[in-house]
């Protein structure tokens, strides 16, 4: 009988054996995997939807560059407030959905953090590479922020510095703490992220997705500009167009589509030429769509702002009336780089430096070198002029034209309100009642969304605007 | 492993088993299962056969071995050592027997396929009564049922001796018994077996009881191994073949559903996960067979199994931990066990069954609006709109009608009036006429593309027993005809099953089912209740599908597209956009094959009486294949190909090349289960019943889905075009907008789970009065933690039993059973897509190239399986001869480590979505009772009633997550569970009803009238649970001579369920207007009574119907109306689920025919509806029309 136990163990135990064999169960299931290689964490920047979509669509609104219908204006009240620049509204009440700007940028800056903790030790990569995707997360981490901080933060200045900014969080880790910094501390971070990316960005980047080292100076140029430091801001514009300072030919362009572009009536599109292979690329983001498309409609009154001749413009839109509403009519299909940085900005950064520093002429010769490309030869005029304010005056209107939907003339015009020398505000009339937005509207920062505010984390988040 | 067993059988004397324990064992077989034979069959069967120099116990084992018959003898009547030669041929089992024990001592009989030996009644004479000092004791007596009619042979054995014999003709039987104080067992199949003391008396008369399968002699599976009722501690439910025979058998859950009580909407005792499968494991034949797979939006789907429900011989329900706890990390949900049938030793069955079902398609229109009431509305758009009371009224109707901003006939009417291109006489005219066409398009819908169900089934069974082997095979044909003229599938299943006695020591099981089926899907439906869309153009109910004339309805183009769009459409001559919808019907239909295939081969190895062992291995592939073939005539070929047209040098770019184009899916499935497990049974002092099995077990699951899509295809010739896949995800269609994502081309998903288990169970019942019982299992798996600590969590349960009923104190004679049970443990349960590490997942990216990733979830390092406690009490009955039984079970499912959500935090970059850890806590408490009563039963009539009741109750425990935004509590109820609350509760605003505007308004947390959503998680407030608080049946059925007449009705009380076809106008952007836009759709038939002016508010809940052009016009307004108290219904219902009539011909008639049993039944199903509301009603579906259904069951 013993024996008869013994066998009957044998039996079980061969079957036990054979079950505790580990790689049986290490076999992970497929669909999805845990990044390990240095390619598993470079996969994290091409996707587009997750970390490198740049939607400001408020700020959009309050400037008035889209076209809003009455219907979504009664539609959406957040939209409402800031398209009709009502400073009774209380926003912080009515900012109750999970706004883009907000939610996703922040889960773009959680990869990339989840990148810069990671790059350097993965596995299957050369030293070089994991420093050069380490150092483009850095970059794409530090646009993520100053995007936040320029929409939800009131505008750096030196008296500002204090004032808080938003919530700075640097790990991808569960519960990692997270502080809403000063101005100062993020500015400051921003620039040491910068700082320490630039020695390892490459001249030629993988994507367009990936900055490149042109990317790098370029966006150096942006925060210099937007904290007044107008030196820095035209040493890094020129190392920035040192490494690429193409300019588009929408004239070429305008001529090639005319059979299309000038029909009355028809909105037929002709493909963009600003997505990823945008000559005027450093590095491409999208804005508020990340599908192939047209662009948002502009409204009437602000179409009438652009030069006339501006064939970037007419390629780009088209009068159209639909029942009660007119407006101007995308034409255009593809993707845009409303998010990442294109060469004319950084003319422009450039244009505005050298005005500022009284070189007047030098400043306009760039604004025209920009202009030649976008204005017809029969409509074109060179700009010139020894007025400074005048000067500086072409070259805003041209950069607030030329980054229409973007967060860039938004943030020019907090920067020059909070100035105060060359104020920018905005009147309309609708259905004969005049509209108003001071240079000096509480409505320039935007308030958090209600679902950050009660969901801080590892941190408190406080309001930066009262309403 | 083979040669260990080989080593086993040849070497150890223990194999070699006692004759006499082996007859034994015989007898006890035969005489539970075979004395049910025919009387007449021993004379008609010619035997050949010869044996020389043989023992008579060899004799004997030949001829049972090679024969139906089997020996019941005393062994000390028989000379089984005496060697014979026996030679015959074609001849009589008499003649055979005359010769073997012709001039012995030995008599026989041969009853049945029973042959008694005995000794000569000439040898049992006084002298040799003397020769036996131990002197045996003869019983002698007579065994009838209780109406006192004998019962021809019924077994008698000793228990002492383990000698037996069976009564003859009158029922008579005589015994010799060891000893008078011996006890005798007598049994007879279909009866409850007896033991009596013989106590000194020589003449012992015993009226066997009918046994009604109550409690006792009810053998229970889990799966794992049979446990006779009375040593059950756990809470198990039972039903049998017969228990449903009444009902077609068309769907497991059809069976189930009012049939086991605390089974509700496919989950056992509620809902046990809140991230997790949270329904029940099936198991088949001891295999858990899990049909997973992923449906065409790559999410997976638990379906149920797949076999011939007429195989079913019975379904066992595991509800408590001491039942299931045995199935480890997948028991929380419960399991039912189904058990296929086995043949039994004799009569071959042969059955046919047949059946078909008709449901009439219905028109259900009563609730919905009807063309004068769109119409109205449509008109009502326009009397408000103060763009056509200026002078520029007829420009900007116009200008609505060049960019096609409404596209509905009633619309365009009006706006044609405006604009001049009508008169507004002419206007005014059509309009009145489309008002007057009622429910038109739903009435060409029911003419012209639906049809009513059809469904034939049929089945053949059969079945062949011998004491050896056990064979049974079954063939299912099912043919379902479905509503949508183009939609039908068909399905062969077929299952064989054999069990094979190879020797004394080996039985092998093999079973196979195998199932075959095709299936036609319709893509184009005229419309869908729930997407109104899918018609392809904005239809009103006065539209047509077959105009006036006859003519097919056509949208052409023009009544769709706006005027740049349709000069596009001319100038570079795109592909026509009409819609025929009567041509669109049957084109496109989807087409899928699937083949199905399960195979076990079980070994059974009896070591000793005591001990068992049982290797057990099943294997299961699927393969489901669907060809999507789209016409290149049909609209949605011609769509998408216009679509991704772009402009170069002013012509046209086809992209897409036109043609066919074929998308297949082929999904393949595979599992296999390997387990083997020792078994030990034994009784010590005939009072300590112990039994208890350990064994192992692996299990693996896996799905892989593909699909390709070939554009260009031609089905002739097999070639499609070659397309440029890298070029065609960066178009973006320069007229109709159209563009592409890598799921057009092709896409690729795999689910795995592997297990390995190791468990071990254990029993034991004094003297058949108290019963304990244990379980312990561990389980493996590749789903959960990276840290063992979290996987090494064992699932085990306790539970106690005692049979009140055996007590001596307890003596009630019109008490049959009394059983109470309590049981204690824990099940385990499981999320099959999660993972403990950070996963990202990988596709390519069709915009730059390469592969992009992005980040599933977050690392989660303690993920484990959930655990689920259950305590439960329960109460057996059987009271009145079983004319009263009954089951009451008190139940608490405590679950912890429960896969809850937990907030997701934006600044963490997890604001969208929160994560799952396993912190969630959550109860089900509840209890359920069950009583079976025969209220009336004579010889010719009988009544039979049972009712069921459960009683549920959910409550959350505790979990770490408070929706981040108010909608999210709204729309994500189960995303976002309040502590305290019921998981499925239904979240709402108090309704305050509608302002003097009529918009609708409800309460802030304040307690203040808004308009507005409060946006205040405070102001939304529980307001009951989707999942009812009592639910269960009552079953009713009478037979009078040959008819019986039976109805099930299942009552669900106490939930609500969210009025989501509202009396209010939706709002859709409109790509046309740029916008938001009150979209004029069939809705509510309510919104006639809706705020039409001023003071109406006092009247009416129904909002004004608000316009885009208005000031008031909102996005709140839907929504606080839409998740209003005043929408939430009280969703009680009752139905009656089933009704059936049965007729069963007369024995004498059918036996005239070589027939043994012929069955007729005519069923109603889904007959009717009780619900609170009309509302509630048109929610819970229950103007569905009822099926009827035809019946025929034949056995041969």
């Amino acid at each position: 009988m013993k024996n008869l136990y013994k066998n009957i163990l044998y039996v079980l135990a061969l079957g036990i054996t054979f079950a505790s064999c580990d790689n049986y169960l290490d076999d992970v299931p497929k669909g999805s995997k845990t990044p390990t290689t240095l390619a598993d964490f470079e996969a994290f920047i091409r996707d587009e939807y997750g970390n490198q979509v740049v939607n400001v669509e408020q700020a959009i609104s309050l400037m008035n560059d889209r076209f809003q219908t009455a219907a979504n204006l009664a539609y959406y009240r957040l939209t409402n407030a800031n398209y009709m620049w009502n400073e009774n509204a209380d926003r912080i009440d009515l900012n109750q959905a999970d706004e883009t700007t907000y939610y996703r940028t922040y889960a773009g800056i959680s990869t990339f953090n989840l990148i810069i903790e990671n790059a350097l030790t993965t596995t299957e990569a050369k030293e070089a590479d994991k420093r050069i995707l380490w150092a483009q997360a850095k970059i794409l981490r530090a646009m993520s922020y100053f995007t936040v901080t320029n929409f939800y933060a009131d505008t750096y200045t030196t008296a500002n510095a204090s004032k808080l900014s938003v919530p700075l969080i640097t790990s991808a880790d569960i519960n990692a703490p997270s502080k809403q910094v000063t101005l100062k501390e993020m500015y400051d971070f921003i620039l040491k992220d910068v700082n320490e990316a630039i020695p390892y960005l490459p001249k030629v980047s993988q994507t367009a997705l990936h900055p490149n080292l042109g990317a790098g100076y370029a966006f150096y140029s942006r925060v210099y500009l937007q904290m007044n430091n107008y030196t820095e801001a035209l040493k890094y514009a020129d190392m920035a167009l040192a490494e690429n300072n193409k300019l588009f030919d929408w004239v070429a362009y305008y001529n090639t589509n005319k059979a299309i572009i000038d029909v009355p009536n028809s909105y037929t599109t002709t493909p963009s030429p600003m997505g990823y292979n945008y000559v005027e690329n450093y590095t491409f983001r999208h804005g508020s769509s990340y599908s192939l498309g047209r662009e948002l409609s502009i409204p009437v009154e602000r179409a009438q702002r652009f030069e006339a001749g501006d064939v970037k413009y007419k390629s780009r839109w088209k009068i159209r009336t639909v029942g009660s509403d007119t407006y101007y009519y995308s034409t255009m299909s593809g993707m845009y780089n409303f998010g990442g940085i294109t060469t004319v900005e950084v003319y422009l950064i450039k244009a505005e430096c050298l005005a500022r520093e009284n070189k007047i002429s030098e400043a306009l010769a760039i604004l025209n070198t920009v202009r030649k490309t976008r204005i017809l030869p029969a409509s074109y005029a060179d700009i010139s002029t020894t007025d400074k304010t005048t000067a500086l005056n072409a070259i805003f209107n041209t950069k607030r034209n030329e980054l229409i939907l973007t967060l860039i003339p938004f943030a020019d015009a907090r920067r020059l309100n909070a100035e105060g020398t060359y104020p920018f505000s905005l009147s309309k009339v609708v259905a004969g009642v005049t509209y108003n937005l001071s240079s000096t509207s509480h409505m320039w920062t935007m308030t958090f969304p209600q679902g950050a505010t009660q969901n801080p984390g590892n941190g408190t988040i406080t309001q930066n605007v009262a309403k | 492993m083979k040669k260990l067993l080989n080593k086993i059988r040849f070497d150890k004397p223990f194999l070699k088993f006692d004759l006499k324990m082996k007859l034994t064992t015989l007898f006890l077989l035969t005489a539970l299962s075979v004395m049910h034979a025919g009387t007449s069959y021993s004379q008609k069967n010619k035997i050949s056969f010869n044996v020389n120099n043989m023992t008579v116990a060899k004799v004997i084992e030949r001829l049972e071995y090679t024969t139906d018959y089997r020996f019941v003898y005393n062994v000390r009547s028989v000379d089984l050592n005496r060697v014979i030669d026996v030679n015959a041929s074609e001849t009589s089992i008499e003649a055979i027997l005359n010769k073997i024990f012709n001039n012995t001592s030995t008599d026989f009989k041969v009853s049945g396929n029973h042959i008694i030996l005995m000794p000569k009644k000439l040898a049992t004479d006084k002298t040799a009564e003397v020769k036996k000092p131990e002197a045996d004791f003869i019983v002698k007596g007579r065994v009838t049922d209780a109406k006192g009619m004998p019962l021809v042979g019924a077994a008698i054995s000793d228990n002492g001796s383990g000698r037996g014999v069976q009564t003859d003709f009158n029922g008579e039987y005589q015994i010799i018994a060891v000893s008078s104080e011996t006890t005798l067992a007598f049994a007879y199949l279909g009866y409850e077996r007896q033991e009596i003391k013989v106590a000194g008396r020589s003449v012992i008369n015993v009226v066997l009881k009918e046994d009604v399968q109550e409690l006792e002699g009810l053998v229970l599976t889990t799966g794992y191994q049979n446990i006779t009722a009375e040593k059950v501690t756990g809470s198990f439910s039972n039903l049998k073949a017969k228990d449903f025979q009444e009902q077609r058998l068309n769907s497991l859950d059809k069976i189930l559903e009012g049939r086991i009580v605390g089974y509700q909407n496919g989950k056992i005792r509620g809902t046990t996960s809140m991230n997790g499968v949270t329904k029940p494991l099936y198991v088949i034949d001891g295999f858990p067979v899990e049909n997973t797979k992923y449906n065409q939006y790559f999410s997976i789907e638990e379906n149920l199994p797949s076999l011939n429900l007429e195989d079913i011989e019975t379904i066992t329900v595991l509800k408590d931990a001491a039942a299931a706890s045995i199935y480890g990390a997948r028991a929380a949900n419960g399991v039912v066990v189904i058990t296929t049938k086995k043949a039994k030793a004799g009569r071959t069955n042969i059955s046919y069954t047949s059946n078909i079902t008709v449901t009439p398609y219905r028109n259900y229109t009563d609730n919905l609006t009807d063309s004068a009431d769109i119409i109205g509305l449509e008109k009502g758009w326009a009397d408000g709109n103060p763009n056509l009371k200026t002078a520029n009224a007829s420009t900007y109707a116009q200008s609505l009608l060049n960019n096609a901003a409404f596209t509905s006939l009633g619309m365009q009417t009006i706006l044609k009036g405006y604009s001049g291109a009508l008169s507004q006489t002419d206007a005014n005219n059509q309009l009145n006429h489309l008002a007057s066409l009622g429910y038109k398009y739903f009435d060409d819908v029911a003419r012209y593309a639906k049809r009513d169900q059809f469904y034939t089934q049929h089945n053949i069974s059969l079945g062949k027993g011998s004491e050896t082997n056990s064979f049974n095979a079954s063939l299912t044909y099912k043919n379902n005809q479905l509503e949508d003229i183009n939609s039908e599938n068909e399905s062969i299943g077929l299952n064989l099953k054999n069990s094979t006695q190879i020797n004394h020591w080996l039985s092998v099981d093999l079973g196979s089912y195998t199932n075959f089926g095709k299936g036609d899907l319709q893509d184009y439906y005229a419309y869908n209740p729930n997407n109104l869309a899918t018609a392809g153009f904005k239809y009103q109910p006065y539209n047509q599908l077959v105009n006036d004339d006859g003519t097919y309805f056509t949208s052409t183009a023009a009544m769709r597209y706006n005027n740049f769009t349709l000069q596009s459409l001319q100038n570079y001559g795109l592909y026509n956009m009409d819609i025929t919808p009567m041509d669109e019907l049957g084109r496109n239909v989807s087409e899928t094959k699937s083949f199905l295939n399960r195979t076990f081969a079980k070994f059974n190895v009896k070591f000793s009486d005591a001990f068992t062992y049982n290797a057990m291995f099943q294997y299961e592939y699927g393969v489901d294949r669907t060809n999507y073939l789209r016409e290149k005539e049909s609209f949605s070929v011609r769509s998408q190909v216009n679509g991704m047209v772009t402009i170069a040098n002013n012509a046209a770019v086809y992209n897409l090349p036109y043609g066919d184009i074929l998308k297949e899916t082929n999904q393949f499935t595979n599992a296999y289960n390997f387990r083997q497990q020792l078994n030990f049974a034994q009784i010590f002092n005939g009072k300590h019943d112990v039994s208890a099995i350990a064994g192992m077990e692996i299990r693996h699951n896996k799905a892989e889905y593909r699909d390709d899509t070939r554009y260009g295809w031609d089905e002739q010739t097999l070639s499609f075009a070659p397309i440029n896949q890298v070029s065609l995800l960066g178009v973006y269609g320069s007229v109709f907008n159209g563009y592409m994502s890598s799921n057009n081309f092709s896409a690729e998903r795999e689910l795995q789970n592997r297990y390995v288990s190791v468990y071990s169970t254990a029993g034991y019942t004094y003297d058949k009065k108290y019963t304990l019982s244990g379980s312990l299992r561990w389980d493996r798996s590749n789903l959960w933690g990276t840290n063992n600590k979290y996987q090494n969590k064992p699932t085990w349960s306790a539970g106690a039993g005692w049979n009140i009923n055996q007590e001596s104190f307890f003596a009630v004679n019109w008490v049959d059973a009394l059983k109470l049970r309590a049981s204690y443990g824990i099940g385990g349960n499981i999320a099959k897509l999660s993972a403990p590490y950070l996963t990202a997942y990988y596709t390519n990216n069709g915009n730059v190239g390469g592969v992009q990733g992005s980040v599933n979830s977050r690392p989660n390092p303690e993920l484990s399986w959930e655990k689920t406690t259950t305590k439960n009490i329960g109460l057996d009955f059987s009271l009145f001869k079983s004319r009263l039984s009954g089951t009451f079970d008190f139940y608490n499912k405590k679950g912890e480590d429960l896969l809850a959500s937990s907030t997701g935090i934006p600044t963490e970059g997890w604001g969208y979505s929160t994560y799952n850890l396993n912190n969630g806590e959550m109860t089900n408490r509840g209890y359920e009772v069950s009583l079976r009563g025969t209220i009336v039963k004579t010889p010719s009539f009988s009544w039979d009633a049972s009712l069921l009741y459960a009683n549920n109750k959910n409550k959350v425990d505790y979990v770490n997550v408070k929706a981040p935004v108010y909608y999210l509590q709204l729309d994500y109820p189960s995303a976002y569970p309040r502590v305290g609350n019921n998981y499925n509760t239904i979240y709402g605003y108090k309704w305050a009803g509608l302002n003097d505007k009529g918009l609708p308004q409800v309460y802030n947390a304040a307690g203040e009238k808004v308009i507005y959503n409060p946006a205040d998680l405070e102001a939304i407030h529980d307001y009951g649970s989707t999942v009812p608080n009592h639910s269960g049946s009552f079953h009713t059925s009478v037979a009078y001579k040959n008819f019986s007449l039976s109805a099930l009705f299942i009552y669900e009380l106490g939930h609500k369920v969210r009025n989501t076809f509202l009396p209010m106008l939706n709002n859709n952007y409109s790509g046309a207007l740029g916008g938001y836009v009150t979209d004029i759709t069939v809705i509510n038939k309510n919104i006639v009574n809706r705020w039409q002016q001023p003071g109406d508010e006092a009247f009416t809940n129904v909002p004004r119907a608000v316009y885009e052009y208005e000031a008031d016009f909102n996005s709140a307004s839907r929504d606080i109306y839409r998740y209003a108290d005043i929408n939430i219904l009280d969703a009680s219902n009752v139905r009656l689920s089933n009704i059936s009539l049965a007729y069963q011909l007369p024995k004498n008639v059918v036996q005239k025919v070589n027939l043994y049993d012929v069955r007729f039944n005519l069923n109603a199903e889904n007959v009717y509806t009780w619900a609170k509301s009309r509302d509630a009603k048109y929610m819970l579906n229950g103007f569905q029309s009822p099926s009827f259904v035809f019946g025929v069951n034949v056995n041969f």
